[in-house]
Parts: C-alpha cells; structure tokens; sequence
C-alpha cells in the first residue's frame, strides 16, 4: 500500500521572508500556502528550542491574566453605567482572546470568549443598540452552547426589542431545549407568546 | 465397423451448437470479470488529493534536489510548518472518516448502497491509518519526542480554526443587522409620527366635538339651576 506517489507542486521560496510561494494559479494553493505562512511565523515567535507547538495542557498564563483584566475592567465600566467604555474593554479582551495562538486549548477559547460577548451584548443592550446585542449574543452561544442561559436569553430579548417575535420564539425554544427549564428562559417566551397571541388577535 | 456407422455430419449442427454456446459464455465471463477488476482498481478515491501532503513532500524535494544552494533551501521551520499543516489536515480527515463509518454501515445492512463504496471506504480507512503513521515517523524525524505531541496540537489548530470561523461568520452579520434595524427603526419612527399626526387631527376633531359637548353639558350643568325642570323641582318642594 505504500504508494509514494505525490504531485510535485511548483514551490519556490522568498530568499528574504522564507515564505513559500507558488507560480500555480490553483486558488486552493494559494489560501493553503498563505495559512502555512501565517501560522509559521506564528511558530518562529515560540520561545521552545525547536519552534514546535508545545503540548496544548499547560498554557501561558500570562495570556489569561490579561484577558480577565480587560474583563474585569470592562465590568466594572459597566457598573459605573460607561456602557461605551465597557464595550471598548471587551472589544479588546475579545481580540485577545481570538489571537491566542491556534495550539492552545480551545476550550479556554470557548470559555473566554463566551464570558466577554456575553457581557458585550448586555452592554450593548444597555445601550439599547439591539442588532450588536444579538448578534454578540449568539457568537457567546456559539462558543459555549449549555450553561450559558444568560445569553440565550439576550439574544431572544434583542429580538423581541427588535419586533422579531417568530424568530425570538424559535430562537428561546431552543435554548429551553439546550438549557433545560431555565426560569427567566420561560419567563421569556411566555411573554413573546403573550405578544404573539395579542398580533394574531 | 459402427464408429463409421455415426452420422458425422449430421451431428455438426448439435456440436456447433455447443461450441458456440461455451464460447459465448467464456467470452462473457472473461469481458466482465475484466470489467469488474478495472472498476475497482479505478474507484474514485473517497477524498481529494492532500494537498497539504503533496506540498510537504515537495518542499522535502526541493532540499534534496538542490542541497548546496542555501538561498532556496527550505528552512526546517518551514517544513516543520509544513508538516503540522499536514497533520490538521489529517485530523479533518479521520473526523470525516469516524462519522462516516457508522452511517455507512447502517446503510451497508439496509443494501441502500453499493459494495463499491465500502470498499473505497475501506481503501480510505487504510489509507488514513498509514498516512497518520507517516506523519508520526515524520514528526520524530524532525524534532525528537515531536510525533507523541503533534496530532494533540493539530487537532487544537483544527478546532480553534472552526471555532474562529464560526465567530467571524456570526460578527459578520452585525453590519446588516445594523443596517436593517436602522431602516426599520425609521420606518417605525415614521409610522409612530403618522399615527402621533392621526391621533393629533382626531383629537383635534374629537376635540371640537368634546368642546361643544363641554358646552353642551356647560350648558345642561347650568340648566338645572335656572330651567325650568329645577325650578319645578323647587317648586315641588
């Protein structure tokens, strides 16, 4: 079975930036080729002997502690009532979080960045700008499906802010599902079902 | 003698018959038992070429065509690099491969579908198992211990990868949203001062009418102290 065949691709190398590159047109060369680039420069910044990607388990902590800072401030912006300010520190939490290097957990990932939509929407919806409120919303749901009613609920709340009251109903339904009986969740579509019952009416 | 006594030529047709007969079955089974075996030999492989292996093969080949020149040798970063690529790739592969099998074989014992596919299925399945060996073998050529960690890295890469998709996917959509819930908001703003003007010009003429009702009942309220009725009342007193 050990075929060595392979297709030679026409490679060559930048002598000065040691990217690779390519004289094919292939469209599905060239996008592999720029991620190998990228993430090899991302391994050159490595401090490990070799320039390989340690072992995901322990990570940086130095990472972390600056994200939950930058969360912690936020929070406290948000307190104050700076509804603007707190979106600007989780605007940056968020970034560093989503350029944590692609090897570490992406668990942590998930945890980090479901936190910091999460309370980026609120601040949003303090604000009363619902489509960000919603939108980031989902994004927390999407990186943390269960155990984060919190944001199911916003994004339905948005939604029904919004005059979207099919769509929140779908949306709290599913998240009844994923949540269990969430108390606020049910609240929620009682009263999107409430509304919905006074339009057909 | 009787051996002459058999009528040979009387017998020809029988035997063409026969000749024929096995002749044709022969050429049969020969023609589709050819077809047979090229159809399987070319199956369609279950995935497309691997490009990420074909690039870390090739810049493998390019160090070894041309060793001395140290301006196009490929550095062992790159390589490296090259080589993880390869094993995200790989960890895509074995996922689709994992999720496809039990489907398969479900389909397998209903006899929805064909044995040609379990067997490229089977093809890939084995394929996959060298190919993940090779990476391993690669990765310890490369740096020493590398081949225990770099399947645990690449399936991070893969997962983060998705991840961050999916986030740029769903933030994307908040430009539009805004932009939508921007138009709507005026429409709704609009159709709230229509409605403010509607009700303002109704209650203008509602106002007209309450006012000549005010003088109505202004005047009703006065009455009974000068009309008649409530002086009749007095006087009925």
């Amino acid at each position: 079975m050990a075929d060595e065949v392979f297709e030679v691709l026409p490679l060559g190398i930048d002598p000065q930036s040691k990217s690779i590159t390519s004289t094919s047109s292939s469209k599905d060369l060239q996008t592999e080729l720029a991620a190998l680039n990228t993430l090899h420069r991302s391994l050159l910044s490595l401090e490990t002997s070799l320039q390989i990607p340690p072992p995901p388990v322990p990570v940086n902590p130095k990472r972390s502690a600056n994200i939950s800072k930058l969360r912690d401030s936020g929070n406290d912006a948000y307190r104050k009532s700076k509804y603007g300010e707190a979106v600007k520190f989780y605007n940056l939490g968020l970034q560093m979080a989503l350029t944590r290097p692609l090897w570490e957990p992406q668990q942590l990932v998930r945890e980090e960045v479901s936190a910091l939509f999460a309370n980026r929407a609120q601040a949003h919806m303090s604000m009363q700008n619902w489509p960000e409120g919603a939108v980031d919303a989902e994004a927390s749901v999407e990186a943390k499906r269960t155990g984060n009613a919190k944001a199911w609920w916003r994004r339905g709340k948005c939604l029904v802010e919004m005059g979207r009251l099919e769509e929140a109903r779908e949306w709290v339904s599913r998240g009844l599902e994923m949540e269990g009986d969430e108390a606020e969740l049910a609240a929620l579509l009682k009263e999107i079902n409430a509304k919905l019952g006074k339009e057909t009416a | 003698m009787e051996w002459f006594d058999i009528d040979w030529k009387g017998l020809a047709l029988p035997f063409a018959y026969i000749f024929v007969l096995g002749g044709m079955l022969y050429t049969f089974s020969t023609i589709y038992r050819k077809r047979k075996a090229s159809q399987s030999a070319n199956l369609a492989p279950w995935f497309p070429p691997h490009l990420q292996k074909n690039i870390y093969s090739s810049l493998l080949e390019i160090n070894a065509a041309d060793n001395h020149d140290k301006k196009t040798r490929v550095p062992a970063s790159v390589v490296r690099t090259a080589l993880l690529r390869r094993a995200v790739e790989d960890i895509g592969r074995i996922i689709q491969v994992r999720s496809a099998k039990q489907a398969l074989n479900t389909l397998l014992q209903r006899g929805s579908v064909g044995d040609d596919l379990m067997q490229r299925f089977s093809r890939a399945e084995k394929e996959m198992e060298e190919e993940l060996r090779d990476v391993v073998m690669e990765a310890n050529a490369l740096a020493p211990g590398w081949g225990q960690a770099i399947f645990q890295s690449a399936n991070e890469i893969a997962a983060n990868t998705h991840l961050r998709a999916r986030i740029d996917d769903i933030q994307a959509q908040a430009a539009t949203e805004k932009e939508w819930w921007e138009k709507r908001r005026q429409c709704i703003s609009k159709e709230f001062m229509k409605e403010l003007d509607e009700e303002e010009e109704l209650s203008k003429a509602g106002s007209v009418r309450v006012g000549s009702d005010d003088e109505g009942v202004l005047v009703d309220s006065t009455s009974p102290a000068t009309s008649p009725g409530g002086s009749k009342k007095r006087v009925k007193k």
